[in-house]
Parts: structure tokens; C-alpha cells; sequence
């Protein structure tokens, strides 16, 4: 992130800050609203494709809004996010495949993995700044990657995970029923997004963003940089960690790809769409950035150039993403009617 | 009063991505309505290195496409294929075959994916129960391996072990004749390179008991340097070399390799080399490389294949490749078979693919089959034979013999469990 654009985050949030407190009755009666639109959505349309689409948007929109917590909030921008995501499938998908457990045992034990490894990458990783944390963190990815295509007897190495992802039903939940699977994501995304908001809105929230803005100075003032850093780490990497099991769900299986640098690399450029400056700004970016693949990939095959040009457009020509243009314009119009009325 | 502009999202273009959103999500209704044409949904790789595969794949795919239209289509209904760039991400070819059976109105699948894509798009048809034909994939634990098995996935793409059956066999008599036994490989590092070269080297250790193997390279796929590979192959100072390296890696090695003069000190076996997108591409194709044929126009000799093949040149401006003659035939077995359950419907046309021989130009006896018992295809062409360094590249190819490859496939999978 830079200067200028971290000084535009932190203008947004000052106003946030002055004008909400911390109210999480309120974000849980609308994620429970989200999650009950969602939920009636497959009464209203047969639309098939709107199901696979909101699941996807499930798995993309917690990994990018995690990689958000990183580098919105804490100013740590991971290039190597992507590796929970496909550890997240790949411990999933075996857990299922050579075990045989219950599918929340195998939920809990993938969490419980994840948050080991990623204490660990996490204590080497955030000692270190900007450009050279953003480096080691892709070297993490890479080793994750190459351990994945090399242990074949385990991974099924560059095939992937093969013969489908078995899903014995739970608690009257079938996940291969596409129904159920839609309505587990949805779930998952409404509670993933509500824990997320709630971490970021909570004290250690604001600390992150001033380790963000003056991480000398929140230091000074006797808070434990290194700490607070490493715990967002974990924390963020446990959500990638559930939209790589959901993605897992879709396509019942776990590929190399997920845990490929490019899965970082759209994380990246979702946020970018979205906006970093805002809680929401990832989501939004996500559903943008699966609107304009599916459709760009429909109508050429050189979607490379389209996607490629609206990236220029949005890292030169707007310098921001979708929800700060929707936030400035919506505090714009507040200020606007304050005049008016005064 | 000017009007300065605002910075932000105006109404209009608010309404406008509204719009855009509305028209996504109601693509499926519009999809609905014909019925009267068959919708043939095919995922493949369109962008990227192996974008060749997907292009060469489609041509093989629509020359024969429009073939049965003309002949009135898949029991009176016309093909329409719908082809989707799944840029090589297995998550994006499970996406884009699942779109095009739900929201494009796709009754058939034809799965033109190489490897990890082709098991996500096996687990799509699992899952939809629509028909689905492998194309690409040779990875033979597809279609071998008893846990894979679905009563509507089909693949008539060559299979991995039974190259490894011919080739083996091959070399293992030129070995014998030419007293070759130090031999080296150079396989790309992934599994298809490291499976292919193991079950090559059973098979020739098999018929060719005291070779023996002194060096091993597994260069990266798609590495662009193979000068520290060629130098260790040259100081192991092997009598024969085995490489499964294709397309782009192929014959960058093979213009890296003649700079060293590798091979006038070896014999060269390289699996992959008798397919044009290689042969015509190498600046000096070395004469006397061992090669399997993948596809070239000279094997089967016969007038069909080479009518095949100069029709395919005519059209498209370059030759066949082995993904082209694997795609044609997919169209040929659902021509066939919808002629045999006179439908076009799914299930049936599975039941009529079942077993079913067709003959082709691709066959090893002017027919192929598709084998009902793991409904993988057999009988195509499948031979070794030596290059030079013009048209027609590799003139005599001598042919596998199927009853072997049957017997040796048979105790292969149980070997591995499969049966």
C-alpha cells in the first residue's frame, strides 16, 4: 500500500470512527438479513448458475477479505496469502478422502492445521517490512506449492487430488446436494464476514491500523508490535483457509493451482477492485472480478488483454477501488444535505 | 454555472452496472429456448503456453462437426459446439463445464482438458451425470482405476500405458539387435513425465533384461535452458537417451542438443517427437530419432488418413496434431452412436458408445473401439518409427501389436490393484 493511498484509508475510517461505535447486535441482525436473503434466494430463481456463483463468491470473497485484514488494516501486504487457500482444500479434500471423518471434525482439524502453519510462517514472516515480508511470504507459497506437486503419494502431486471429495451427511446436512453446499457457503461467508467485521471494529482492530500508520509509535506506547502482527497473520490465514474448503466443496476436489502465487495474485487484484479501505470494499471487489471473468471469458478467449486493461485502468486511471468511490460519494452527499439543512 | 464533475459513481453508470448484473444472471432463461439444435459444451486451454492444445483440438472438433451436420447432425438434431477457455486452472474448467450444462443448456461434455483440469471436469459430469468425453487426458489411471469409474465419462484419447507397451517393446528390440544397454532419460519433471518414463523403462527392462539406466534428468516443464542437461547426458556417455519432453520443450532441446552433437553419440528414442507441431518446428531435425507416432499422416498408411490429414491442412493452414485426430474422434464415436440408438439423448448415446467400433482413419486396422469394460478407446494407431529431416518426416512406422498391448495392459492393472 502506499502513502497517499494509506492516508485516503485512514481519512475513510476517521469518519467511520467518529460516527460508529463498535455495535455487533446490530452486524449480527444483518448478517443473520444477509444470510436469510441468501438462504430464500434458490426459491426465488432455478438459476443454477446464480448458486455456483454465489458459492464462489463465498470462497473467493473470505480469502480476499482476509488478505484485507493484512493489507488494508495492518499495512502487511502478503503475496503469499494464497498458500492458506490451498491448504485449506488440500487438508480438507484429504482429510475427507484418507480418514473418512465427519465433515465439521475434518472442518475443525483443517483450521487446526492451518493455524499451526501458519504460526509458524507467520512468526518468521512479520518481523520483516513492505517489500521484503511481501517476498518471503510468496517464498512460503512456492515451498507450499512445490511440497504439493512433489509429494505424489500423498497429494496425487500435479493431477491433484483425485476421485472426488466423499461428503457422508451430518446433522440432516447433505453436501452433495448442490442446495445444501449453497446454503453451508452462504453460511460460512455470512459468519466469516460477521467474525472478520467484528475483529476489525474491536480494539485490536484499531491497534492494527496504527501499527499500519505509525507502527513505531504504537510500539512506543507499550503494545507488542510483533504480537499483534503474528495474531492477525493466524487469524486471516484461518479464513483463507475456509474459502479454500468451500472451493474445495465446488469443484469436490484440490488442485496445485490453489496454492499457485496467481491465487495470491487475484487476491490481490480483488482488492485492488474493490478497495482496501473499506470492510466491504473486498466483497464487492469479488463479485466484480467473477462478473467480469465468467463474462469476459465467455464472449474471447483473449480475456488476458480485457482483464489486463481494467487492472491499468484501475491501478492508474482510478487509483482506487469500487467501494472508496462509493463511500466518498455517499459522505459527499451526507456533507451536501448537512449544509443544506444547517 | 459550470458543472464541475464529481468524483465518484454517477447515477447512470450505477444503472448501467446494474444492468450489466441483471444480464449476467439472466443469461440462463434466454439460454432455454432452442431445443431443435444439440448444444455440445467443450472446455479446453485456449490462452497461455499450451494454447496450441485447445486451438488444435477445436479444429479436429468442428472439421468433423460440420461433417455430421451436413449429414443431418446427431439423430436430426444439428451440433452446435459452445467452446470455453478454461486457461489451464482446473477450478475454471470445473466453473466453465458446469456453465455450460447449467446456464448454456449443454447436453453433452466434450472434455478437452489436459491433465488436473480433466479430473476436475471428471468430477462435474460425476456430479451432473451429463455425458462427458475425455479427449486430451492420457493419464491412465482415468479411465483404469475403478474408484474413477462413471457410466457417463468415455475417453478417446490415447492411453498412457499402452504407449509405454509399445515404446518399451520397440526399443527393447533395437536394443537387442544394436547391443544398446547404458541408457539415459530426460523426462519434464511432473507426473506425466516421471509416470510415462517409469512404466517405458518396466516395459523395456522387461523385454530388454540387462539394460540398464545411468542417468536421470527431470528438467522443469517449459524450462528454456537445457544446456546443463545435455552436458550430464553427455558425460554419462549413455548408448541410448529416452525423453518424453513435448512440443515447445522438445525441440528447444533438440536445436540445444544439436549444438552438442548429442545425436550422432546415441540412439534417441523420444516419444513425442513424430507429431508436426514438433517436426515442424525443430531447425535441423536430426535424421534417425526413434519416435512414437502421435499424429502424422504417413501412419496408418492409408488413403483415408492422408485425406484426413490434407483436408485438416487445407482448412486450417498447418497439420493435425495428436490432439486433433483424439477430438475427431469423439464426434465420429457420438456420429455412430446416435445413429446406432437413433437419439441424441445422453444416456442412450452412452448405452450405444458402449463397445462400440467405428471405423477410422486413426484405426490400427481402419476401426477403433471404444471398450466397454473402462470405456477408454483401443485400437487406434499406435507405432514406432524413425525421422528425417523432410516431409513426410517419419516414412515407415512400425506398428504395436494390440494383442500384446491387450495381454500387458491386462496384468498392468493388476499389478496396480485396478482389477
Amino acid at each position: 500500500m502506499t502513502e497517499l493511498q494509506a492516508e485516503q484509508a485512514s481519512k475513510v475510517l476517521d469518519n467511520s470512527v467518529t460516527k460508529s461505535k463498535p455495535r455487533p447486535n446490530r452486524d449480527a441482525l444483518i448478517a443473520l438479513a444477509v444470510f436469510v436473503v441468501l438462504a430464500l434466494l434458490p426459491m426465488l430463481t432455478s438459476s443454477k448458475f446464480l448458486l455456483d456463483f454465489v458459492i464462489r463468491c463465498a470462497a473467493y470473497g473470505l480469502f480476499a477479505t482476509s488478505l484485507n485484514l493484512l493489507v488494508g488494516y495492518t499495512g502487511l501486504t502478503s503475496f503469499g496469502h494464497g498458500m492458506f487457500f490451498g491448504l485449506g482444500a488440500y487438508g480438507f479434500g484429504l482429510m475427507m478422502q484418507k480418514t473418512g471423518v465427519a465433515v465439521p471434525v475434518a472442518f475443525v482439524a483443517t483450521l487446526a492445521i492451518t493455524f499451526v502453519v501458519a504460526l509458524v510462517i507467520g512468526a518468521i514472516c512479520v518481523r520483516l517490512k513492505e517489500i521484503y515480508f511481501a517476498f518471503v511470504t510468496l517464498a512460503f507459497q512456492m515451498l507450499i506449492h512445490s511440497t504439493i506437486l512433489s509429494w505424489v503419494s500423498l497429494t496425487g502431486g500435479d493431477q491433484g487430488l483425485r476421485g472426488g471429495i466423499p461428503r457422508p451427511p451430518f446433522l440432516g446436512i447433505d453436501l452433495s446436494n448442490h442446495l445444501h453446499l449453497y446454503i453451508v457457503s452462504c453460511a460460512l461467508l455470512v459468519i466469516g464476514l460477521f467474525l472478520m467485521h467484528q475483529i476489525a471494529q474491536s480494539p485490536f482492530g484499531y491497534t492494527l491500523r496504527m501499527i499500519r500508520d505509525n507502527a513505531t509509535r504504537a510500539s512506543f506506547i507499550g503494545i507488542d508490535v510483533w504480537r499483534a502482527k503474528l495474531t492477525i497473520f493466524v487469524l486471516a490465514a484461518l479464513f483463507a483457509s475456509t474459502g479454500g474448503m468451500i472451493m474445495a466443496l465446488f469443484v469436490s476436489g484440490a488442485y496445485p493451482e490453489f496454492a499457485y502465487w496467481t491465487i495470491s495474485g487475484e487476491g490481490i487484484f480483488i482488492n485492488m477492485l474493490g478497495g482496501v479501505t473499506t470492510f466491504l470494499g473486498p466483497m464487492v471487489g469479488t463479485a466484480l472480478f467473477l462478473i467480469l471473468n465468467d463474462t469476459v471469458t465467455r464472449v474471447t478467449e483473449y480475456h488476458g488483454i480485457v482483464l489486463g486493461i481494467v487492472i491499468l485502468f484501475f491501478a492508474i486511471g482510478l487509483r482506487k477501488g469500487l467501494m472508496d468511490f462509493v463511500i466518498e460519494w455517499y459522505v459527499q452527499r451526507r456533507e451536501r444535505s448537512g449544509e443544506r439543512t444547517s | 454555472m459550470t458543472r464541475t464533475r464529481k468524483p465518484g459513481i454517477s447515477r447512470r453508470s450505477t444503472l448501467a452496472l446494474m444492468g450489466a448484473g441483471a444480464v449476467t444472471f439472466a443469461t440462463p432463461w434466454v439460454a432455454r429456448a432452442q431445443a431443435k439444435t444439440i448444444k455440445v459444451g467443450m472446455p479446453t486451454i485456449l490462452s497461455g503456453r499450451v494454447a496450441q492444445l485447445g486451438t488444435s483440438s477445436r479444429n479436429g472438433v468442428m472439421l468433423e462437426v460440420e461433417k455430421v451436420n451436413a449429414a443431418g447432425g446427431l439423430a436430426g438434431r444439428q451440433i452446435e459446439m459452445v467452446i470455453r477457455d478454461s486457461k489451464g486452472q482446473p477450478q475454471e474448467a470445473a466453473r466453465v463445464a458446469r456453465e455450460l450444462v447449467n446456464t448454456d443448456g449443454c447436453e453433452l461434455l466434450i472434455d478437452a482438458e489436459a491433465s488436473s483440469g480433466a479430473f476436475a471436469v471428471h468430477e462435474v459430469a460425476r456430479d451432473l451425470g451429463v455425458l462427458c468425453i475425455h479427449t486430451n487426458s492420457e493419464t491412465s489411471s482415468l479411465t483404469a482405476d475403478p474408484k474413477q469409474h462413471i457410466p457417463n465419462a468415455f475417453r478417446t484419447a490415447r492411453q498412457g500405458v499402452h504407449d509405454s507397451i509399445v515404446g518399451g517393446s520397440y526399443a527393447a528390440a533395437i536394443a537387442k539387435a544394436k547391443g544398446l544397454k547404458k541408457w539415459a532419460t530426460c523426462s519434464p519433471d511432473y507426473a506425466y513425465g516421471r509416470d510415462t518414463t517409469g512404466e517405458y523403462v518396466t516395459y523395456l527392462k522387461r523385454f530388454a533384461p540387462d539394460v540398464e539406466i545411468i542417468s536421470e534428468s527431470w528438467p522443469k516443464l517449459f524450462q528454456p535452458d537445457y544446456t546443463e542437461v545435455v552436458t550430464k547426458i553427455l558425460q554419462a556417455k549413455p548408448q541410448a537417451l529416452y525423453s518424453c519432453l513435448w512440443g515447445g520443450d522438445l525441440t528447444s532441446y533438440i536445436d540445444q542438443a544439436n549444438i552438442y552433437a548429442l545425436f550422432t553419440q546415441m540412439e534417441v528414442f523420444a516419444v513425442n517427437m513424430a507429431d508436426y507441431t514438433a517436426l515442424t518446428v525443430v531447425k535441423n531435425l536430426p535424421k534417425g530419432i526413434h519416435s512414437g507416432n502421435r499424429y502424422i499422416k504417413t501412419y496408418p498408411a492409408t488413403a483415408e488418413n492422408a485425406a484426413w490429414g490434407d483436408a485438416y491442412k487445407a482448412k486450417y493452414g498447418e497439420y493435425p496434431t495428436n490432439w486433433s485426430w483424439e477430438n475427431a474422434t469423439a464426434i465420429m464415436l457420438l456420429a455412430e452412436a446416435s445413429k446406432k440408438a437413433n437419439s441424441a439423448d445422453g444416456k442412450k448415446l452412452a448405452e450405444a458408445l458402449r463397445g462400440l467400433k467405428i471405423k477410422s482413419p486413426f484405426g490400427a486396422d481402419g476401426t477403433v473401439t471404444m471398450r466397454a469394460e473402462d470405456q477408454t478407446l483401443i485400437g487406434y494407431a499406435i507405432g514406432w518409427g524413425t525421422t528425417i529431416p523432410q516431409e513426410p518426416y517419419v516414412p515407415e512406422v512400425k506398428p504395436g501389436d494390440w494383442k500384446t498391448i491387450l495381454e500387458l495392459e491386462a496384468e498392468w492393472k493388476k499389478s496396480k490393484g485396478y482389477t
